[in-house]
């Protein structure tokens, strides 16, 4: 009988597990606060000021958004039109040229040091602010809104060359396998293997950086290329607040509406038809 | 054994024309916007024709002159420093924000409305017009800059952090709200730690956007390096301007490096 009842196990002492090490966190927490405070206390701003500021600027915001000025709304779409062909020539012109560059980037296509020249200037390009390019180019091509597509164009071509690139290596390699053993030349591989897989994501990169080339040819009007960055300018030196106030109103008004339209068409092109439309 | 039925092809496929529509709209619009009179006027005769004067310049960015460097070295720190501090403060600022903009930790689709409608409309405003805003009204200096920087990245981080909270598990928050958590409670316990990584994350890609576009908000007299873009580039000092050039790419490489090896250590 004895034998069958076994005593309880003796109760153990509770062994918490120990806890996860947090020295590499604390490091990084110390690391950080020290570079903030550094870049506080040594930045040249004179925080006296700071306390005036928010009244400042809500007194600014009534004087631009109380009461916005529409006389002069005519030129302000005239510009932001202006603007947007800006955006327009810049994505078409690098899109031409970052198509086959891509290509040439991608493994597969092209010999590795071709491959490993183009990456590199694709990296280069997107670490310039494209405000920069423009001002280097432009004692060639003058103060003119060509000058602003150019710029947009150079700086397009090192966005869509690597997403690009990455979009073609990213493809499944059966099609393209396919069309080389049925025979096919390598431009008839891209053509029957690549480009009918990746042509969504192309479509929808070329239209996304439409919508950044938007932002950023508004942006180029600050140094006298024209469209609605210039006109902004002007006004912001004229302190015509109430002006600035109805131009920054069109800036979103404009950009939110091309982001709305690209998105959906960027949508539509990516996650195909929805089955309601296929209905019909 | 039956006769072989006679080979028919499947018919093609409709909407073949589809692509070729797209084409020709795209065409037309670009016909629109190189055209002289409606358009920017695309002319290859002016660059010819300016080609001569304006060649030696951009050639001139092929020889960085050196001797400039040190004075370059005072503006690149304070570009550095508006990038850290603006970071900062869009970081604090975005936190309670993104919490605020997400569905599952802001039950309350007014607020949440509102929050988004707000950021949307301040997203939509480049960082460049903040900055030429501010300048006139808070004088010229770091300041402008860094408040420009600061609601470019509130813009940025709670778009990013809040659509990172909405794909989260929400078990984890079920669960507190069962065991009796107030929202605050449940954000603060459980909300936060999952949202953690994707925020720490977002904060880092700012810092690379704001150390790149710091460099350039000087042109509109906002502080840092643009301040001397624009100087160098009025007496068209091209080898000086390659010289920042050069540098603001060594930054942008190194900061962007150190952030995706932190990112990549993150995820």
């Amino acid at each position: 009988m004895t034998a069958l009842i076994s005593s309880p196990p003796a109760p153990r002492a509770l062994v918490l597990p120990a806890k996860p090490s947090s020295r590499g966190r604390l490091t990084a927490a110390v690391v950080v606060t020290v570079i903030v405070i550094v870049a506080f206390w040594s930045v040249d701003i004179n925080w006296a000021r700071l306390g005036s500021l928010p009244g400042e600027i809500v007194r600014y915001l009534w004087l631009m958004f109380a009461n916005p000025n529409w006389d002069k709304i005519g030129e302000a779409l005239l510009q932001t039109w202006r603007s947007v062909q800006m955006a327009w020539v810049g994505t078409v012109i690098g899109l031409v040229i970052s198509l086959p560059l891509s290509f040439l980037a991608a493994r597969g296509f092209a010999p590795a040091p071709a491959r490993g020249a183009l990456r590199l200037l694709f990296s280069v390009i997107r670490a310039v602010p494209e405000i920069i390019i423009a001002i280097a180019i432009l004692s060639v091509t003058g103060l003119t809104p060509l000058t602003g597509a150019l710029a947009l164009a150079v700086n397009s071509v090192g966005t869509l060359g690597k997403w690009g690139y990455e979009a073609i290596e990213g493809v499944d390699p059966g099609p393209l396998e396919a069309v080389r053993a049925a025979g096919g030349s390598t431009p008839e591989v891209i053509r029957w293997g690549v480009w009918p897989q990746a042509m969504p994501d192309f479509i929808s990169f070329w239209l996304y950086r439409f919508e950044i080339n938007v932002r950023a040819s508004a942006i180029l009007g600050l140094i006298g290329v024209g469209g609605i960055g210039d006109m902004l300018t002007s006004y912001t030196q004229y302190r015509e607040w109430s002006t600035v106030g109805m131009l920054l109103l069109v800036v979103v008004v404009a950009t939110m509406s091309i982001d709305a339209v690209s998105g959906a068409l960027r949508r539509r092109i990516t996650e195909g038809a929805s089955v309601r439309e296929l209905d019909r | 054994m039956s006769a072989l039925a006679p080979l028919v092809l499947p018919p093609k496929p409709r909407g073949r024309w589809k692509p070729w529509l797209g084409l020709a709209v795209v065409l037309l619009i670009t016909a629109v916007t190189l055209s002289p009179q409606w358009g920017i006027a695309f002319s290859f005769d002016a660059i010819v024709r300016n080609w001569q004067n304006g060649a030696d310049k951009v050639l001139a960015l092929l020889r960085p002159d050196w001797t400039f460097f040190p004075r370059t070295i005072p503006p690149l720190v304070e570009t550095l420093q508006m990038a850290v501090i603006a970071t900062f403060v869009g970081a604090v600022v975005s936190l309670p924000l993104s919490l605020w903009a997400a569905r599952l930790t802001n039950p309350n689709r007014y607020t949440r409305g509102v929050v988004k409608t707000v950021l949307n409309a301040v997203r939509s405003i480049p960082d460049l017009l903040y900055a030429s805003v501010l300048v006139a009204m808070v004088g010229v200096g770091a300041l402008p800059g860094i408040i420009a920087l600061v609601l470019f990245n509130v813009g940025i981080i709670v778009k990013m952090v809040s659509e990172s909270i909405e794909v989260n598990d929400a078990g984890p928050l079920e669960a507190g709200r069962a065991a009796g958590g107030s929202q605050l409670q449940i954000n603060r316990a459980i909300a936060l730690t999952d949202a953690w990584p994707a925020f720490v994350n977002q904060t880092l890609y700012v810092l690379e956007l704001n150390v790149r576009a710091s460099t350039v908000l000087g042109l509109v007299g906002a502080g840092g390096l643009g301040l001397l873009i624009d100087a160098v580039r009025t007496f068209y000092r091209y080898d000086q301007l390659s010289l920042i050039i050069l540098e603001i790419l060594v930054v942008v490489v190194v900061i962007d490096s150190v952030s995706a090896a932190i990112r990549r250590r993150l995820v």
